[in-house]
């Protein structure tokens, strides 16, 4: 433990809060960016900061800075410290935190080739392959392809005793192409990511990834509205992890939960999915976005079961609602950086493959939507409904698959998809991204699952 | 030497290190936040952190670095990542170098030195008056309140000379409120931004929080379809319009050929009478300032006028290649300036402003025969080259005779915004603020509008 995290720590008990940490943090990345096959962008950016923050009789103060100077944190602790006990003194519900025994670790990534080692015309030329091989038909108006790379240093301290710090790295190679044809005009992307070193992004064949893009757009600007109504969808891996993520895994978040904002409140035990419908949030998933060593509270990542075979399981934690709900800790204090608070947030979250291969889902479909790719996803933990936005889909008759549809939004009551759920698929894939809480607090996650068929309304197009 | 001068000093030891230009964009800011956990302040902040975002040009060789400060040792480091850099990446045949202004002067009301000095203690009375206040009835409680003011500072200098400084300050609140029992429940969601504590009306934004959350507990699902004049809230209708007019008039989305609108100049893209503009000498705007974040001058643009298009909006780089006038380059969004050095500038939207009408929100329902007001949407994600959406609705009711009638929900409001644009049915006259994602650079001011070929459609 460093002199400033002893200096913090000495001034939350001297001020006698409940509670106090501090969190350091170094976060490097760069991010190539290509437009039309030209640099459009080479950015690379360093940010230290810390964060400290006092819990006092359920309530929380929080200081953060950039000034590594000893007054500086001494007086941020001071001010977070000053913060939780005037907050405290308007008589909060009291809450305690989930104490943990006493850690001291040092952990080093999980990586093959540290990107730090490659050169940045490497990982130009990399972002460049993508871009150019979209470029396969005349219709391709616009590329765009993105090399990306963060390497964040993470310290706690706290007065439990935790001192621990780790180092995440995370890859990410992508693109995004525009086709158009006279006032018609669509757009496709494809991305590969991972926490982990340069491994990650030279496992992609970026020739193929760059052309499936294009070819995408391309189909796009033909492909006819799709269908509307309550109708039998299956649904790729992409959408399937939007269902996880968003509505069941966003409204099994501990705090909504102690707030009693989300519908799934006080429904561990209970049926909430057919029998195939399995999922977990998992901090430990080897190589996925998501992966952390340790939340931002010092708890090790962990793999949580939210849904047993169509029963709810549990919920996940941070200190407090670990501590509040009197449930074990799950690992999932996260914040966004060290100028944010934490929340309780996902890491990697899915449901688990089912038992058909997916040519049976489709074989045994005689009238159906086959989603591809997500655009976005919308949580709603108080009324459990489910949106979702496909990039693209296929109209699926007689166990064939037809024509691509346009992108569609996919919508209804997520237990009632979920109970619906009645094959799905050995294939499994999970995407990664940012996850933000309302509209804020954007952290790393992943999210996926098999291709699931279910009853879903689909509109739009 | 302050903090923001070192603007000043990285483009000097750029220069020495062997940059044959640079520019610098520092910043510093104070962060003071409170979140409402179930009807109480569980947490409040008092934050700070500074900035440097930097970039240098060797030959046609451009890199971008940017660096927390704590002092001249990070703007060192942060020249060094640069010059490193700049060495690796491959030319761009179409880099026109940095300007040359020199911008002095500022925009009116964008800076109030009470919100900036504002206590935490006051801020945690304004978020509990807010909660109180959508407490309309005993069944309502407010799960998760975000209230949070900024105060900015940011310098601008580069090697051409150029320089132009900025203040500012920003509100951001966002509240949800839950009523109803266990097993049924509905939900309302409000957001409020500006740039003084005296823009907000606490009472009445809690009121209408509590408002919404019971007519969500209310409104019965819809099963028909309704084709018939939606007229929408500008919160959302803002994000929707951001997303497709502030990308199609985007000069870096045409010169790519992205934009819809690349081959339109002159022609019809919207209904007669409406006006766009892009204004960031607005008065007390979210987005304005006299300078921008490369280090131009701004000016306000008329986009749209009567319907034609009249112009796009361009950084220095695009104005270069394309003949158009800079000052639309940021790196600053609109609800938290959080990390915004640490982006380069792009070329974007200031405060889009949809000239306002005549009419109040009260008149254009009453104008409605049979239609639908939307005042909430779950998330307003359009397809920025489309213009196609598909929107699950969270607050909206019937307008039957002019009159509103039922809430409903579990409903899709389906259109395309593009072709919207050319069925306006009314434009209001009260201008509110909206922004897009989070650290989306830009805002739009906008009134209410009603839109005649858009369709609500239900499960069936």
């Amino acid at each position: 433990m460093g002199e400033l995290a002893k200096s913090a720590l000495k001034v939350f008990e001297k001020a006698g809060v409940d509670f106090g940490d501090m969190r350091t943090e170094e976060r490097r990345s760069t991010t190539v960016r290509i437009a039309n096959e030209q640099l459009q962008a080479l950015s690379s950016v360093v940010r230290k900061g810390f964060s400290v923050r006092a819990f006092h009789h359920g309530a929380w103060g929080y200081g953060s800075g950039t000034s590594f100077k000893l007054d500086s944190v001494r007086r941020a602790a001071e001010a977070a410290a000053n913060i939780a006990r005037a907050n405290a003194a308007r008589g909060l519900p009291r809450s305690s935190l989930k104490s943990i025994k006493p850690t001291r670790r040092r952990v080093k990534p999980v990586m093959k080739i540290d990107p730090a080692d490659i050169g940045l015309d490497e990982k130009t030329e990399l972002a460049m392959i993508v871009a150019r091989a979209q470029r396969f038909n005349p219709k391709v108006a616009s590329t765009f392809a993105i090399y990306g790379e963060w390497d964040y240093e993470f310290q706690v301290a706290s007065t439990f005793g935790t001192d621990v710090s780790w180092r995440e790295v995370r890859t990410r190679i992508g693109g995004q192409a525009v086709a158009a044809e006279g006032d018609k005009r669509d757009f496709a992307y494809d991305f590969a990511d991972g926490t982990g070193g340069y491994e990650i992004v030279k496992a992609v064949d970026p020739n193929e990834m760059g052309k499936t893009i294009g070819m995408e757009a391309v189909e796009l600007l033909t492909a006819k509205k799709p269908p509307s109504g309550l109708m039998t969808v299956i649904t790729d891996p992409d959408i399937s992890g939007l269902l996880a993520h968003e509505v069941m895994g966003h409204a099994s978040e501990g705090d909504e939960i102690t707030k009693r904002r989300s519908f799934l409140t006080d429904i561990v035990g209970k049926k909430v999915g057919s029998p195939l419908v399995t999922m977990y949030d998992d901090g430990t998933y080897p190589g996925a976005h998501g992966t952390i060593q340790f939340d931002c509270e010092g708890t090790p990542g962990h793999k949580t079961k939210i849904i047993d075979r169509g029963i709810y399981a549990g919920y996940m934690h941070s200190l407090e609602t670990s501590g509040t709900l009197k449930m074990p800790l799950t690992g999932n204090g996260r914040a966004e950086n060290y100028s944010r608070r934490v929340w309780v947030r996902m890491t990697n979250t899915y449901f688990a493959p089912g038992p058909d291969r997916f040519d049976e889902l489709v074989e045994e479909t005689k009238d159906g939507l086959l989603t591809h790719k997500s655009i976005s996803g919308m949580e709603d933990p108080v009324g459990g409904g489910f949106q979702a936005v496909a990039l693209m889909g296929h109209l699926v008759k007689n166990g064939e698959i037809g024509p691509a549809v346009r992108g569609m939004t996919l919508t209804g009551k997520a237990l009632e998809i979920l109970k619906s759920v009645d094959m799905a698929s050995k294939e499994f894939k999970l995407s990664g991204g940012f996850c933000g809480k309302g509209e804020e607090d954007y952290v790393p996650v992943s999210s996926g699952g098999p291709y699931m068929r279910s009853k879903i309304i689909v509109g739009g197009g | 030497m302050t903090l923001l001068s070192l603007a000043d000093d990285a483009v000097r030891k750029a220069l020495a290190s062997g940059a044959k230009a640079a520019e610098a964009f520092a910043m510093t800011y104070r962060t003071k936040s409170v979140y409402i956990e179930q009807d109480v302040p569980k947490v409040a902040e008092d934050r700070t952190e500074a900035g440097i975002g930097l970039k240098v040009a060797v030959g046609k060789r451009v890199a971008f670095t940017s660096a927390s400060l704590e002092g001249q040792k990070d703007v060192g480091a942060a020249v060094a990542a640069a010059m490193k850099a700049v060495k690796m990446v491959p030319e761009d045949p179409d880099f026109p170098g940095f300007t040359s202004f020199r911008v002095m002067g500022k925009v009116e009301k964008t800076h109030d030195s009470k919100t900036a000095e504002a206590p935490v203690k006051d801020l945690v009375e304004m978020a509990l008056e807010t909660t109180a206040a959508a407490k309309v009835r005993k069944d309502i409680a407010v799960p998760k309140g975000i209230f949070r003011v900024q105060d900015y500072e940011l310098r601008v200098a580069n090697s051409e000379g150029a320089e132009g400084s900025h203040r500012g300050t920003l509100v951001f609140l966002y509240f949800t409120a839950k009523s109803g029992t266990k097993t049924k429940a509905g939900e309302g969601i409000i957001k409020s931004l500006g740039v003084s504590l005296s823009q907000q009306d606490f009472q009445a934004i809690g009121k209408r929080l509590g408002a919404r959350s019971v007519e969500n507990l209310e409104a019965s699902a819809l099963r028909e379809r309704i084709a018939g004049t939606v007229v929408m809230d500008p919160l959302d209708l803002g994000e929707m319009l951001i997303q497709t007019v502030g990308s199609a008039v985007n000069a870096e989305d045409v010169r790519r050929k992205r934009s819809p609108w690349q081959d339109k100049k002159g022609k019809k893209v919207a209904a007669e009478g409406l006006n766009i503009a892009d204004m960031p000498r607005l008065p007390a705007g979210l987005s304005s300032c006299a300078v921008d974040d490369e280090g131009n001058p701004t000016a306000d643009r008329p986009l749209v006028a009567d319907g034609i298009l009249r112009d796009f909006v361009h950084d220095h780089y695009n104005a270069a290649l394309l003949g158009g006038k800079g000052g639309n380059a940021f790196r600053r969004a609109v609800a938290t300036i959080e990390g915004a050095y640490a982006r380069p500038a792009q070329c974007s939207i200031s405060n889009l402003v949809v000239e306002p009408g005549t009419q109040s929100l009260d008149e254009i329902i009453g104008s409605v025969q049979k239609g639908v007001y939307i005042e909430k949407l779950a998330a307003p994600e359009v397809n920025p080259f489309s213009g196609a959406f598909a929107l699950e609705v969270r607050n909206a009711a019937i307008i039957e005779k002019g009159e509103l009638k039922d809430h409903v929900k579990y409903a899709l409001l389906v259109g395309n915004m593009f072709e919207g644009l050319k069925n306006v049915a009314a434009t209001g006259r009260e201008l509110r603020p909206s922004h897009g994602f989070l650290t989306a650079t830009g805002c739009c001011y906008l009134p209410p509008m009603a839109f005649d070929g858009f369709e609500l459609v239900g499960q069936k």
